[in-house]
């Protein structure tokens, strides 16, 4: 396989402050390198020119030089999938063209991390709850319970979509109840759209680097008094995905 | 209850203090950072984010999910199974083993519990019917599903 010239692009994790540490390897094997101009800097590595595989490892590989980066100072990171032509490029389009909004967010991202929070209903427990809080969802049950599946397939869609609904508004309830629970240990919070039926939060919480012990002491504090209702579950220290942005066009 | 916390915390999964209520994600957790890094962060360009290969399978819209009579027809499985008398809460360890380290929880589930827990694992363990019921997501007309629906019922 071709390596050189018009066949390969340079992807770019993310950006940083220079001197930067560009160790290891990245998508696909290839070598992380360190594209800098004037203080800042574009971690990248070359991939050939083209579509690119979003596969398993492509997608890890992306999270882990972004976390490893991060051991070392702030990081901004791109989204996966970001592929400039070359390292020329690199500097001109993304360092120098957006110069000012990318220091600025060096300097506010410095010592912070983001956390992950998603926190999901335990099933029996939610489901009692929709039952013991709703007439109709209890009426309907007890009536088509002991009927063939068959004969009651609208009544169960019927009644499914009572229960998501049910869910829906208590999910609303329980994320807000997360959240200010979480809000005085973060200097920004972004809630996520759930990725699961049973999913009451999916928060992204951007912390002082110095606060993470005690907002992981008040997560646990949090899980136990929800315990078995809700299971909670923490990712993180990660790059501030959720709190860096460019403005198009600025 | 008791019972239900020990199992969790006899997991495998190290905790960092605190007193194991929260599940922390693996080093290799992908589904915990999956959107994060496919819809956040900084781009520059819309022109310039390359094309994706393969990207289909990993991206799930839950709002579709949720929102779709597969859906519905398990709730209303899940709901039917419940036994009103019993106060216990049964479906617990296995939640918290799903919830802490995916792989690891293949007990015997209802489809129910089963149900995308994938998604709250660490790798992709696309064992039994959580693998295929995350990826058919977009086949959510109630043709297909009524034709799962009836021959997945059978047992009962």
């Amino acid at each position: 396989m071709p390596r050189r010239g018009a066949n390969t692009a340079s992807y770019v994790y993310g950006v940083l402050r220079t001197p930067a540490r560009g160790k290891g390897k990245g998508i696909d094997g290839r070598p992380l390198r360190v594209v800098s101009a004037n203080g800042i800097a574009a971690l990248a590595s070359d991939v050939p020119e083209g579509p690119l595989e979003a596969g398993r490892d492509e997608l890890l590989t992306h999270a882990r030089v972004l976390e490893r980066a991060l051991e070392g100072g702030a990081v901004l990171p791109m989204q996966f999938g970001v592929v400039l032509p070359d390292d020329d490029a690199i500097r001109a389009e993304l360092l120098a063209a957006h110069r000012e909004q990318l220091e600025a967010q060096l300097d506010e991202m410095e010592g912070k991390v983001e956390m992950n929070v998603k926190a999901l209903y335990s099933e029996e427990t939610v489901l009692r709850e929709v039952l013991e809080e709703s007439r109709e969802i209890a009426g309907l049950r007890a009536a088509i319970q002991d009927q063939p599946e068959d004969a009651t397939y609208y009544e169960r869609i019927r009644l499914g979509e009572l229960i998501a609904g049910a869910m829906a508004a208590k999910r609303e309830e329980d994320e807000q109840m997360v959240i200010s629970y979480l809000a005085p240990h973060a200097v920004a919070i972004q809630a996520g759209a759930p990725i699961h039926e049973r999913m009451v939060a999916n928060v992204s919480l951007l912390l002082e680097s110095d606060r993470e012990g005690p907002f992981e002491d008040a997560l646990e504090e949090l899980g136990a008094e929800q315990h078995p209702r809700i299971a909670f579950k923490l990712t993180g220290p990660l790059p501030p995905h959720s709190f860096v942005e460019l403005s198009v066009g600025a | 209850m008791a019972s239900a916390m020990q199992q969790h915390r006899g997991g495998t999964q190290p905790y960092r203090g605190g007193s194991g209520y929260v599940a922390r994600s693996s080093s290799s957790g992908l589904y915990d950072v999956l959107e994060l890094i496919l819809d956040k962060g900084l781009v520059i360009d819309v022109f310039v984010r390359v094309s994706l290969i393969g990207i289909e399978i990993l991206t799930i819209d839950a709002r579709i999910v949720i929102a779709s009579v597969d859906t519905y027809l398990r709730f209303a499985e899940a709901v039917n199974r419940l036994d009103l008398m019993s106060t216990e809460t049964q479906g617990l360890p296995e939640l918290m083993d799903g919830i802490t380290e995916g792989g690891a929880s293949s007990k015997t589930k209802g489809a129910l519990q089963g149900a995308r827990e994938a998604l709250f694992g660490d790798d992709e363990d696309e064992d039994e019917d959580s693998g295929s019921s995350s990826r058919r997501k977009s086949s959510s007309s109630s043709k297909s599903t009524r034709r799962r629906s009836s021959s997945s019922r059978k047992k009962s």
